[in-house]
C-alpha cells in the first residue's frame, strides 16, 4: 500500500504538468460523477471516452497491472449497466442497479486519483500549488502530509505485526482492543517523528517569510496541450448540446 | 502560526487520512458505504482529539478541514466535500476558540462539527440523481422507483446528523484514551 503514495518517477513515460492532471480530474468529477450534461447523448459518449483517458495515462506510466485491474473492472460494471440492468426487476435490480450507479460514477475519478498520486512528486506538486498562488498555510501541511504517508503506513505495519503476536486482532482473543492498541502507539510514535521532522524542516527554510525556490521545472508541453484540448472538447460538446446544435 | 504548527497539521492530517483511506477501502463493498459516516468520525476522533491538544492558534482546525476537502477532490470524490469542509472547519474552529482552545467539552463538539465533511461525500449521489434518471428513462419507471427508494432524499440530512453524533461519540472515546494514555506520557 505504501507504493500508492510514493511517486515512481523513473518509469513514467509521459510527463504531464500537475495542473493538467488537476484539470482532467475536475473535468471527470464534473461530468462522470456530477452527471453534467448526461441528458445529451453526445456528451454521454464523450464522458465515457474521457473516462478511458486515466487508463491510458496509467499505461504510459508502465503501470500495466493497475491499468488492467481498473480497466477490466470498469468495463465489467459499465457493460453490466448497459446490458444487464434494463432486463432485471425487483430486489436484484435495486442491489445491482445501485452498485452500478455508484461505481460507474466513482471509478473514473478514482483511477485518475491513483494515477495522480503515483506520478507526481511532492516537489512538483508544491511547485504547481505555488504557481496557482495557493498560500503557504495550505502547501506546507500538504507537503508534510505526503512526505509522512509512507512513514505512517510503515509504522502501522510494524505495530500491526506486533499486536498480532499478542493476539490482538479481529477474531482473536483480544479483539475489543483492536483499534485502541493500534492507534495509540501509532500516534505516540507519529508525534515523536513529527518533532524530529519540524527540526529538519527548519533547516530547509520551511515556515519563513521569504519566497522559497524550487528545483522542479514544471510547465505546459505538447502533451499537456493535447490533453487539455480533449477536455475542452467535452466542455464544447456540452455547450453545443445546451444550445441544441448536437443531441 | 509558525512552521511547527503547520507541520503538526500535516502530521495529524496524514494519520487521519490513512484512517479514512482504510475505512474507505471497506466502503468499496456497497453495504459498508453508508457506514463511512459512522466509522470515520468515531475512529478518526481519536487522533483528532490529540491534535486538538496541540492547537493553540487560530486557523489550525480550519486548515486541516480544508486539507481533507482537497484530498477528497484529489482522490476523485468531487467538490462538495471541499465546499462543506470550508464552512464546517471554520465553525469547528470558532467553537473550540470560544473555549480558549482548552475546554474539553467543546473539543468533543468540535470533533462532531469537524466530522460533517465525511457526510458531504454523498452529496453528489443525492443531488445529481435527477439528471441521472433523466438520461435513463428507457430503463423504465420500475428501475427508477427501486433505486430512489434505496436512496431517498431525506437520507441526505440523516447522514449529516449521523456524522455529527458519531463525531461526538468519537470525541468522547478519544477523550477517554487521552486520559488513559497520553496525559500520563506527557504528550497531550
Amino acid at each position: 500500500m505504501a507504493g500508492l503514495f510514493t511517486a515512481d518517477i523513473e518509469n513514467r513515460g509521459l510527463v504531464l504538468d500537475p495542473r493538467t492532471k488537476l484539470i482532467v480530474m475536475i473535468t471527470l468529477v464534473v461530468f462522470a460523477l456530477g452527471g453534467t450534461g448526461s441528458d445529451i447523448e453526445t456528451v454521454r459518449y464523450g464522458t465515457t471516452a474521457l473516462s478511458i483517458l486515466p487508463l491510458i495515462f496509467l499505461m504510459t506510466a508502465k503501470q500495466y497491472k493497475k491499468a488492467a485491474v481498473f480497466g477490466s473492472l470498469y468495463a465489467l460494471i459499465k457493460s453490466a449497466e448497459i446490458f444487464l440492468v434494463p432486463h432485471i426487476t425487483g430486489a436484484v435490480l435495486s442491489v445491482i442497479g445501485l452498485c452500478c450507479l455508484i461505481f460507474v460514477r466513482l471509478m473514473p475519478g478514482l483511477i485518475m486519483g491513483a494515477y495522480m498520486l503515483s506520478s507526481t512528486t511532492v516537489s512538483e506538486f508544491i511547485a504547481a500549488m505555488h504557481r496557482m498562488h495557493i498560500p503557504q498555510q495550505i502547501t506546507i501541511p500538504l507537503s508534510v502530509m505526503f512526505r509522512f504517508f509512507p512513514t505512517v503506513l510503515e509504522e502501522f505495519a510494524a505495530i500491526n505485526t506486533a499486536m498480532k503476536m499478542r493476539d490482538i486482532r479481529i477474531g482473536g482473543k483480544n479483539a475489543g482492543k483492536f483499534i485502541e492498541y493500534r492507534l495509540v502507539p501509532l500516534m505516540v510514535c507519529s508525534v515523536n517523528i513529527g518533532s524530529e521532522l519540524s527540526a529538519a524542516a527548519l533547516t530547509r527554510g520551511l515556515g519563513t517569510k521569504v519566497k522559497r525556490t524550487n528545483i522542479c521545472k514544471i510547465g505546459f508541453h505538447i502533451q499537456d496541450i493535447a490533453v487539455l484540448l480533449l477536455t475542452a472538447a467535452l466542455y464544447m460538446l456540452w455547450i453545443l448540446g445546451m444550445i441544441g446544435v448536437v443531441k | 502560526m509558525k512552521g511547527k504548527d503547520l507541520i503538526n497539521i500535516g502530521i495529524f492530517s496524514a494519520i487521519y487520512f490513512v484512517i479514512v483511506f482504510i475505512i474507505a477501502m471497506l466502503g468499496m463493498i456497497p453495504i459498508f458505504l453508508p457506514l463511512l459516516s459512522v466509522l470515520v468520525p468515531i475512529i478518526g476522533g481519536i487522533p483528532f482529539m490529540l491534535f486538538l491538544t496541540k492547537v493553540r492558534k487560530f486557523g489550525m482546525i480550519w486548515i486541516m478541514s480544508i486539507i481533507m476537502g482537497i484530498l477528497m477532490l484529489l482522490t476523485g470524490m468531487s467538490w462538495p466535500p471541499l465546499a462543506v469542509s470550508l464552512f464546517t472547519g471554520l465553525i469547528a474552529e470558532l467553537i473550540y476558540k470560544s473555549g480558549n482552545y482548552k475546554s474539553a467539552a467543546k473539543a468533543v463538539i468540535t470533533n462532531g462539527v469537524f466530522s460533517l465533511w465525511v457526510a458531504a461525500n454523498y452529496l453528489p449521489l443525492f443531488f445529481a440523481a435527477e439528471k441521472y434518471w433523466a438520461s435513463r428513462q428507457n430503463f423504465g419507471q420500475d428501475y427508477i422507483d427501486t433505486v430512489t427508494k434505496l436512496m431517498p432524499t431525506w437520507m441526505c440530512p440523516v447522514t449529516f446528523i449521523v456524522a455529527f453524533l458519531c463525531g461526538i461519540i468519537g470525541g468522547l472515546i478519544g477523550r477517554r484514551l487521552m486520559k488513559k494514555h497520553f496525559e500520563k506520557a506527557g504528550i497531550a
